[in-house]
C-alpha cells in the first residue's frame, strides 16, 4: 500500500465522506469564554460557507449562561457539558467529558485556541481519539475538497509548515491568539445540545490554589497590543515608563531572556524561543537589540515599532516603524502623546 | 558536583524511578532553510533541547533527595548526544529506541514507541521538556501520559515532592496567573523554564559520558511491527514547508524628537490602523 494513501489531498476532487460539523473548544474561565474561540467560530463560519457544514462549539464549565449567551450568535450548535467539577481544567475530567461526545457526534474538525489548556488537553485528546493534530498554528485553510490545511511555525519560526491531516476524524488543531478576526456581525441562533456530565470518585489531580499575577493586564499571549523592553531598560525599577505605556494602550508587557536571566522579570512575560511566541496586532520593541531567540517569538504580529539607540540594531531588520533613539527619551514622550491622541478620539 | 553528594534524607521508602525524554535538537543559532517542498537543510549544530535539560536537572534533584535512579530515553536513529548530556550531567541510564522503520514517523508514534517501552517498568515519574525546540509541537509527552493512563501536567514551573510514593505538588503557568495542582504519582510532568537551573556537566563526566553505553532498543525489543510506525501510521503530514513570510521594509523615522514620536502615533493611527 502506498503510505501516503490514507492521507487527505487537498487538491483532489474525490468524494470522501464527511460529517455535517466543524466545532470548537469554547474554552472559558470563570464562565467567560475566551476571545480566540470566537475568532475561531468566526474562520468557521467562513468555511462552512465552502463546505456547507454545521458550526458548533463544545462548552465545559459550571454556570455557563453567560457562555452560551455570548456563543449562540456564532455557532448552530452548542454542545454542554455543565457540572461543578468541571468549573476549573483538568486534563483528566475535560477529557472524560469532551471525548465521548466527540465519539457520538463525529466531527471533521475540533479547533481550539493554543492556550496554555488547549495545549494541554488538545494532544492527549488527540492520541486518544487516534486523530491528528497540528499545534500552534498560525493559518487555517480548507482545501478543494473540504478538508482541512493548517500552517504552523517549526524551529521556532525560522520555517513554517502546511500539515495536512489523515483519514481519522476529527482533524484537530490549536490556533494562535489573533490568527483570526472575531466577525461581530454573525446572527446565528445556537441550539443547545446538553451532555450529561461524568464525574470521576477519586480524580487524579486537584486543583488547590491560583496564584493571579498582579495588575489585572491579559497574558501577552493574548493581549492585542504587547509593548517590551530589553537590557536597554537598564534595571527593573525603569519597567515603570513600560507600565504607563501599556496603560494608557490597554497593553501587556513582554521582555526578552537577557532581562528575565537577570531576574529583573517574571519569565511568565518572556518573548522568544525559551518563553512565549507573541501575535499581537501590535508589538513595541524598546532597547531590544534583536537576538535570533527574540525575534521568532515576534513572527507573527501585525505590526513592529522597535526603538533602540543602534541604528544597527538587528530588531530593526523585523520591524516596520523605526526610531533610533533613547527609550527613556522616547517612551514618556509617546505615553503623553497617545494619551493625548485617544483622548481626542472619545 | 552537586549529583555526587548523598542529602541527608528522611526519606526510607523504595527507590525512586524517574524517566526523563530528551531530544538532540538543531541549536537556536543553527540556520535552517527550505530545500524543496519536503526537505529542509538544517545546519549541523545541534544542542540538547533546553526544556529537556530542566527535565533532566529536575529528575537528579529529586534522585538527589530520594535516592533511586534517572534514566535519560530518546527516539532517534541518529542523534545520541541528548543521552551523553543527561549522563554527563548525572543520570544512571541511557535508552535509545532506534529503528530503520522510524523513518517518517510522526509525533504520535513516537508516544507509542515509548509507552511499549515504559508500560511493564516500574516507575514513579517521567519528565519531559514542554515541547522540543524543533517541531515546537509538545504532543510526544501528554501523548505517552494517555497512552500510559497516567496523568499529566503541562509546563511546570514548580515541583515539590514530599512522597515520591503518592503525590506531587505542581504549579503550572495559565494565562494571568499560576495554577497550583496537587497530583497522583505516578505521572508526567513536561518542565518550562523557570522551573529550575540546568546544571553546566564537568569536563570530566563529559568524556566519561562518551564512553558510556547506551541501551539500544529496536522495534521488534518492544513488540512492534514496521507497519506500525513511519508514514503510514502517522496521522497528520508535512506536505509543504515554506520560509517564514517577509515583512515589507522598515520605515525609519528620521525627524528629531519630539516630532519623531508624533509622527510614529500618526503612523500607527492612519497607515496601520493599531491604535
Amino acid at each position: 500500500m502506498n503510505p501516503q494513501s490514507a492521507f487527505r489531498n487537498p487538491k483532489s476532487k474525490e468524494e470522501r465522506s464527511m460529517s455535517n460539523e466543524i466545532w470548537v473548544f469554547a474554552e472559558q474561565q470563570d464562565g467567560k469564554v475566551r476571545k480566540v474561540a470566537f475568532e475561531l467560530l468566526s474562520a468557521c463560519a467562513e468555511f462552512s460557507k465552502k463546505t456547507g457544514q454545521e458550526v458548533a462549539a463544545i462548552l465545559l464549565g459550571s454556570g455557563l449562561q453567560e457562555a452560551v449567551k455570548s456563543l449562540t450568535p456564532f455557532a448552530d450548535k452548542i454542545y454542554c457539558v455543565e457540572d461543578p467539577t468541571l468549573a476549573s481544567y483538568t486534563s483528566d475530567t475535560y477529557l472524560t467529558n469532551m471525548a465521548p461526545v466527540v465519539r457520538e457526534c463525529q466531527p471533521s474538525m475540533l479547533l481550539g485556541g493554543a492556550t496554555s489548556t488547549g495545549k494541554d488537553l488538545f494532544p492527549r485528546l488527540a492520541m486518544h481519539l487516534q486523530s491528528g493534530y497540528a499545534p500552534d498554528c498560525t493559518g487555517l485553510t480548507i482545501g478543494e475538497n473540504g478538508c482541512l490545511v493548517a500552517k504552523r511555525p517549526l524551529f521556532g519560526g525560522k520555517i513554517f509548515a502546511e500539515v495536512a491531516f489523515s483519514e481519522a476524524n476529527p482533524q484537530m488543531a490549536t490556533v494562535r491568539n489573533n490568527t483570526f478576526l472575531v466577525n461581530s456581525s454573525l446572527s446565528k441562533a445556537a441550539k443547545i445540545v446538553s451532555f450529561a456530565a461524568k464525574t470521576d470518585p477519586s480524580p487524579k489531580k486537584k486543583i488547590i490554589g491560583l496564584e493571579k499575577a498582579s495588575g489585572a493586564r491579559l497574558d501577552i499571549t493574548e493581549a492585542d497590543i504587547v509593548v517590551a523592553a530589553g537590557r536597554g531598560i537598564k534595571g527593573p525599577q525603569h519597567f515603570k515608563l513600560m507600565e504607563d505605556l501599556a496603560e494608557v494602550l490597554s497593553a501587556s508587557v513582554g521582555t526578552t531572556r537577557a532581562v528575565v536571566d537577570e531576574g529583573w522579570r517574571d519569565v511568565k512575560d518572556q518573548i522568544g524561543k525559551s518563553g512565549k511566541n507573541i501575535s499581537a496586532k501590535l508589538y513595541m520593541a524598546f532597547g531590544i537589540s534583536g537576538a535570533i531567540h527574540h525575534v521568532l517569538g515576534i513572527g507573527t504580529c501585525k505590526t513592529v515599532v522597535a526603538v533602540d539607540t543602534d541604528p544597527n540594531a538587528l530588531i530593526f531588520n523585523y520591524a516596520d516603524y523605526a526610531i533610533v533613539g533613547d527609550l527613556f527619551q522616547i517612551v514618556p514622550a509617546l505615553t503623553e502623546e497617545l494619551k493625548r491622541v485617544l483622548a481626542a478620539d472619545k | 558536583m552537586a549529583f555526587d553528594i548523598h542529602y541527608d534524607t528522611k526519606w526510607e521508602g523504595d527507590a525512586v524511578e524517574i524517566y526523563v525524554l530528551v531530544k538532540q535538537v538543531p541549536d537556536p543559532e543553527a540556520i535552517v532553510k527550505v530545500k524543496s517542498d519536503t526537505e529542509l537543510d538544517i545546519e549541523n549544530k545541534y544542542f540538547t533541547s533546553f526544556f529537556d535539560e530542566i527535565g533532566i536537572e529536575a529528575g537528579l534533584q529529586l534522585k538527589a533527595k530520594f535516592g533511586g535512579k534517572v534514566t535519560v530515553l530518546t527516539v532517534d536513529n541518529r542523534r545520541v548526544d541528548a543521552l551523553r548530556r543527561g549522563i554527563s550531567m548525572g543520570a544512571d541510564e541511557a535508552i535509545q529506541i532506534a529503528d530503520p522503520a522510524l523513518g517518517g514517523s510522526d509525533p504520535f508514534t513516537t508516544a507509542r514507541l515509548i509507552a511499549s517501552y515504559l508500560k511493564d517498568k516500574p516507575l514513579d515519574l517521567i519528565l519531559a521538556g514542554r515541547q522540543a525546540m524543533d517541531d515546537d509541537a509538545g504532543i510526544v509527552g501528554p501523548a505517552v501520559a494517555e497512552l500510559l493512563g497516567l496523568p499529566h501536567v503541562n509546563a511546570v514551573v514548580e515541583l515539590n515532592i514530599e512522597d515520591p510514593k503518592k503525590e506531587a505538588k505542581v504549579t503550572r503557568e495559565v494565562e494571568g496567573g499560576k495554577e497550583v495542582l496537587s497530583c497522583a504519582l505516578p505521572a508526567l510532568f513536561t518542565c518550562q523554564k523557570g522551573l529550575n537551573i540546568p546544571r553546566i556537566p564537568q569536563v570530566m563526566n563529559v568524556m566519561k559520558a562518551m564512553k558510556a553505553q547506551i541501551k539500544k532498543i529496536d522495534l521488534a525489543a518492544l513488540g512492534l511491527s514496521a507497519g506500525e510506525v513511519g508514514p503510514s501510521s502517522a496521522k497528520v503530514k508535512i506536505q509543504k514547508y515554506l520560509p517564514p513570510p517577509k515583512r515589507p521594509p522598515v520605515k525609519v523615522i528620521k525627524e528629531d524628537f519630539p516630532d519623531n514620536v508624533k509622527t510614529l502615533v500618526k503612523l500607527l493611527k492612519e497607515e496601520a490602523k493599531v491604535i
